[in-house]
């Protein structure tokens, strides 16, 4: 075994406008948990969809646990829910499970403790026996997740999981995934939620128009600085200097007025505890604070600083 | 492939078009019972003054009227219930979460066909049965097993053929195109054979009666749906049996049995139907979800 749960190399997927993907390579190792970014249209699904045997590569091979991809051995290892899916509305919940629960060839004795645990770790519990067409989106959602669940996959392909789930459900489906990877499973996200990727994942690739763009650890990514701010009173460019020597010349410092009478001060850091000096510092110089909060996710700047400035092609007329 | 047959039973159940198909049939069983009562106590023309032949006659009309509505019924089920069976799937995203399993695609593809060809079947046999019962109650006139049963495996040869095109045409088009589509045909078919019947009684003159010919021809060879059940009709009736003893078909008028398909026809379409349904499982074997 080469220990890799997915591998690919140069997987090409020609739909001969544009579309598609072109010559990705990546290595997942088993128990990872891998996020996959991209701008709308940039080609996520199409390689998801390669991975799980839904379409067929042009060129370039992939591999799920050393099997080719679309194989039933490479099937029968993975787990899967689509980005877009309605399940009948005529089924309940449970029946859709004990239908996928066939597929994957479970037995019948173990295929039904197996919903129910999973319909209780969803978050569905008894309304499994409701019938789907009174199903809210976020309980569509959390079927498919139970759905994807079902046949105790080795990696699970999550193409944007939380897309429909309110606050709670998100962070539930997050407790859900972050268990998963517990116990070794390898994880596959295709998500927007970069919060989520940046929590859950060892690693992440940045595609863009069909071809990857970024790759690495997510440790390595959130290496970079991180933005500040704060809302003072009775700032003084005096506070400037002082910041300066108190964290070298490496600190950018930025102000504006907030208008009314306080200022926003922006600080580039390069370590989330600097913060607490900074705070003391502007204290101990007079100023009263009054917020004091990191600008956004980190993974959200390294996306936007990738993607800025490139043309995307989901957003081309 | 045994899931997604009992899955395609249970849409059929639950979508409520067993609860729709039963309300139609009851409202044409009575319709039909009336119907049947006028023309078994009616006075029927009839050249020759043998009861016998005369309660024939009669059975004729009754049930070449009621399977004129049962193959509308029979061949509306089959084309509306397998009308969404890959497209409509996939644009649900049903099938994407489906055939990322450890399923082979044609099983998929054979447990829909399974499913609809049966449950349509069953369906076809009882109204078969129920017409003939609903006919034998007012004229008395019980057909011969050996009459019986290939008319009833002729009238069920409609399913497969149909459930076929329109699973082949479900991989590219959209449901409600599909059901357009296969409607369409299926009339087109029905016209052609009523055209060919009409020619065949020499009651149409028209110039171009060869490339009429053809034409009626070529959308037989396209649907030759109406031409087994003509053939259908051509068994229980017996009619290559009666032939120059008596002709029913002058009787019969507007709904005489010609054009009925030849042995040569019967066997194409079975041909034809092994064809798309290759066809099918191919397509299902390659398409992109």
């Amino acid at each position: 075994m080469s220990g890799f749960a997915i591998e690919t190399n140069q997987l090409t997927k020609d739909y001969g406008d544009g579309r598609g993907c072109h010559g990705v390579t990546l290595t997942i190792r088993e128990g990872e948990a891998f996020g996959f970014l991209g701008p709308n249209g940039a080609g996520k699904s199409t390689i998801v969809k390669m991975l799980t045997g839904l379409i067929k590569p042009t060129s370039g091979k992939a591999q799920i646990y050393g099997h080719a991809s679309g194989t039933i051995e490479a099937r029968r290892r993975l787990g899967y829910l689509p980005e877009l899916f309605r399940y009948p509305d005529w089924l309940t919940g449970e029946e859709v499970l004990a239908f996928h629960a066939k597929l994957c060839e479970l037995d019948k004795g173990a295929a039904k403790r197996r919903i129910q645990q999973l319909l209780d770790e969803v978050g569905i519990g008894s309304r499994g026996r409701d019938r789907l067409k009174g199903y809210s989106k976020g309980m569509q959602q959390r079927l498919g997740l139970a759905c994807a669940l079902l046949g105790d996959p080795d990696i699970v392909f999550l193409d944007e999981p939380a897309s429909a789930l309110d606050p709670v459900g998100r962070y539930e489906v997050r407790e859900l995934l972050a268990r998963l990877r517990g116990q070794g499973k390898t994880i596959f996200l295709n998500s927007h939620l970069l919060e989520d990727v940046e929590q859950l994942c060892d690693k992440v690739a940045l595609l863009n128009n069909g071809q990857v763009l970024l790759e690495g650890k997510v440790c390595e990514v959130l290496r970079q600085q991180s933005i500040w701010r704060l809302r003072v009173n009775g700032y003084t460019p005096l506070a400037a200097e002082r910041i300066h020597l108190m964290l070298g010349t490496a600190a950018a410092v930025s102000e504006t007025e907030a208008g009314d009478g306080t200022v926003w001060i922006e600080l580039e850091l390069e370590d989330d505890e600097q913060i607490g000096l900074i705070n003391y510092l502007l204290i101990e110089l007079g100023m009263t604070i009054y917020e004091v909060g990191k600008t956004q996710s980190r993974l959200d700047e390294w996306f936007m600083q990738a993607v800025t400035g490139l043309e995307h092609r989901g957003e081309r007329r | 492939m045994i899931a997604v047959w009992g899955l395609t039973w249970k849409e059929l159940i639950r979508k409520r078009v067993t609860l729709m198909t039963l309300i139609m049939t009851i409202l044409f069983w009575i319709a039909y019972w009336f119907l049947a009562g006028a023309i078994a106590g009616g006075e029927v023309h009839v050249v020759t003054s043998l009861g016998l032949l005369e309660n024939f006659t009669r059975s004729a009309m009754i049930l070449t009227l009621g399977f004129f509505f049962g193959a509308f019924a029979v061949a509306f089920l089959a084309i509306f219930s397998s009308v969404a069976a890959i497209t409509g799937e996939a644009e649900t995203g049903v099938l994407q979460s489906v055939l990322a399993r450890p399923i082979k695609r044609w099983k998929w593809f054979m447990g829909r066909w399974l499913g609809f060809v049966s449950y349509v079947a069953i369906y076809a046999s009882l109204l078969y049965v129920s017409l003939h019962v609903i006919c034998w109650i007012h004229t008395g006139v019980f057909f011969r097993l050996e009459a019986l049963l290939p008319s009833l495996g002729l009238f069920l040869a409609v399913i497969p053929l149909l459930v076929s095109l329109t699973m082949v045409g479900s991989c590219y088009i959209s449901p409600l195109g599909n059901g357009i589509w296969m409607t369409m045909l299926y009339g087109m078919g029905w016209l052609g054979s009523m055209i060919g019947r009409f020619m065949a009684t020499g009651r149409l003159h028209i110039n171009g009666m060869e490339t009429l010919e053809t034409l009626t021809g070529l959308i037989k060879l396209a649907m030759p749906a109406d031409a087994l059940q003509q053939r259908m009709l051509s068994e229980l009736f017996s009619i290559s049996e009666l032939s120059g003893l008596y002709d029913l078909n002058s009787e019969l008028s507007f709904f005489s049995v010609n054009g009925a398909a030849s042995n040569s026809l019967l066997l194409y379409s079975a041909v034809y139907v092994a064809a798309l349904l290759a066809a099918g499982l191919l397509i299902m074997r390659r398409k992109d979800f």
